[in-house]
């Protein structure tokens, strides 16, 4: 036997257990290779941990990261308020109507319950009239509150829009009417030319609790504004009364005289329209 | 009786068309300019000599950039008056104005229409006078929006002539 292979002899006998220890380090990392290489193995190891880290990083953000979060947004609001308003208008609108309505429903229902233990001959007509036109008489009393009010009365020349002649039933008059005249002028000219209409004529401009019922002759116009519920049935009365006025008192000379053409406007209309 | 007229202030952009109408109407001036979209409307009474009072409903429209058949022809229906305003700097804004006013005479026969250089302040009345009569523009008046010169008197006689 040579020097080498005793040599070789004594070393295994020497570092049997290094070699056993070594083998099973290396069988370990064979292992962990295995696991890391095979997402599977992985994320059943790592996803527990993860799992608890996430739960903990979730209780902890009100207290960590909060402040941060809140103050962001706080300056993000204050740096582009009408982008965040126009973002949340349509939000809000929904919530208001809804609002509304619901309110609308509760005070309707509020209004049936006292008119039901109050007698009037008013109430009983109004409580006949609802059970015909099967409504509850709350809805009934609401609606009369909210009926449409003429509020103004422009007649306006059509291509000019000079003012010929305006009655308002409310006392207050601060409003520049030959502005007005020429601004609904130069907004109806617009639409109407904007559209591609033909002859088509603009009829209705609504705004908020208003509505400006618009009516067309050849050489003139009715603007109305209105207040309240604007429906069918009074645009049709509205629209009738127009037609009457203009046919019965209206001729070429009133056109001339807006002094003349006004008083007869407002001795017209000075009635309640409905 | 109540009177009202109708005028309506045309010509190219930048020739300083609202200048003129808030001058005579707010007796106001900015160095700012802002672009006209559509039409913007305003009144001023004016007193007549021979005692009556106007109402001048003055419509001040969009500047145009070629001619003036660009100019929305509802906004011009019914007028009493036209003012033609170009800018006396800009020689852009005065040479389609013979054109201009044939389309004028055609289209709104027996609508007048006046026309105004604007922007007198920024040169020599006597230079720019002669240049345009050499260049055949006629005009009714040169005046200044911002120092207000002849601003009130062209309108005053304006409104004489409409209510002739």
């Amino acid at each position: 036997m040579e020097e080498q292979d005793k040599l070789k002899i004594l070393k295994e006998l020497l570092f049997t257990e290094e070699h056993e220890f070594a083998d099973s380090i290396a069988q370990k990392i064979e292992d962990l290779t295995k696991i890391v290489h095979q997402k599977k193995e992985l994320s059943h190891k790592v996803d527990p941990i993860i799992d608890d880290k996430l739960q903990q990083f979730v209780l902890e953000i009100p207290k960590t990261l909060g402040p941060t979060i809140t103050e962001a947004l706080r300056e993000e609001i204050k740096n582009s308020q009408d982008a965040v308003v126009e973002a949340l208008f349509p939000i809000i609108g929904k919530m208001i109507k809804k609002y509304i309505a619901h309110e609308m429903k509760l005070l309707s229902e509020n209004i049936s319950r006292k008119t039901k233990k109050a007698f009037s001959f008013k109430k009983w007509f109004r409580r006949t009239k609802a059970k015909a036109q099967g409504v509850s008489d709350g809805d009934l009393a609401i609606n009369d509150y909210a009926k449409p009010r003429l509020i103004q009365m422009f007649v306006i020349e059509k291509n000019s829009g000079i003012l010929l002649a305006d009655y308002s039933p409310l006392s207050e008059d601060t409003i520049d009417k030959e502005m007005i005249a020429g601004m609904l002028t130069a907004i109806k000219s617009f639409v109407e030319d904007a559209f591609h209409g033909g002859d088509q004529n603009l009829e209705l401009i609504e705004y908020e609790l208003y509505t400006i019922h618009i009516q067309n002759f050849y050489s003139y116009y009715v603007a109305a504004v209105i207040s309240g519920a604007y429906n069918m049935m009074f645009k049709e009365v509205l629209e009738d009364q127009i037609i009457d006025f203009a046919k019965n008192n209206i001729s070429s000379k009133d056109l001339k005289d807006s002094i003349l053409f006004t008083k007869k406007l407002k001795k017209y209309f000075a009635d309640e329209i409905v | 009786m109540k009177l009202s007229k109708k005028v309506v202030l045309l010509g190219h952009f930048g020739v300083g068309k609202t200048s003129l109408f808030r001058r005579f109407i707010d007796n106001e001036f900015s160095e700012e300019y802002k672009v006209t979209l559509g039409v913007q409307i305003k009144k001023k009474t004016v007193q007549l000599p021979d005692g009556r009072e106007l109402s001048m409903i003055i419509w001040d429209t969009e500047g145009h950039s070629n001619s003036i058949e660009d100019t929305r022809k509802s906004y011009l229906l019914g007028s009493h008056a036209f003012i033609y305003v170009f800018d006396v700097t800009r020689p852009e804004t005065y040479r389609t104005l013979n054109q201009d006013l044939e389309y004028l005479k055609e289209n709104y026969t027996k609508v007048p229409a006046k026309i105004l250089g604007n922007k007198l302040d920024l040169v020599n009345e006597k230079e720019i006078s002669n240049h345009l009569t050499s260049q055949n523009i006629y005009f009714d008046c040169l005046a200044s929006a911002k120092t207000n010169k002849n601003v009130q008197d062209f309108f005053s006689d304006l409104a004489k002539e409409i209510t002739k």
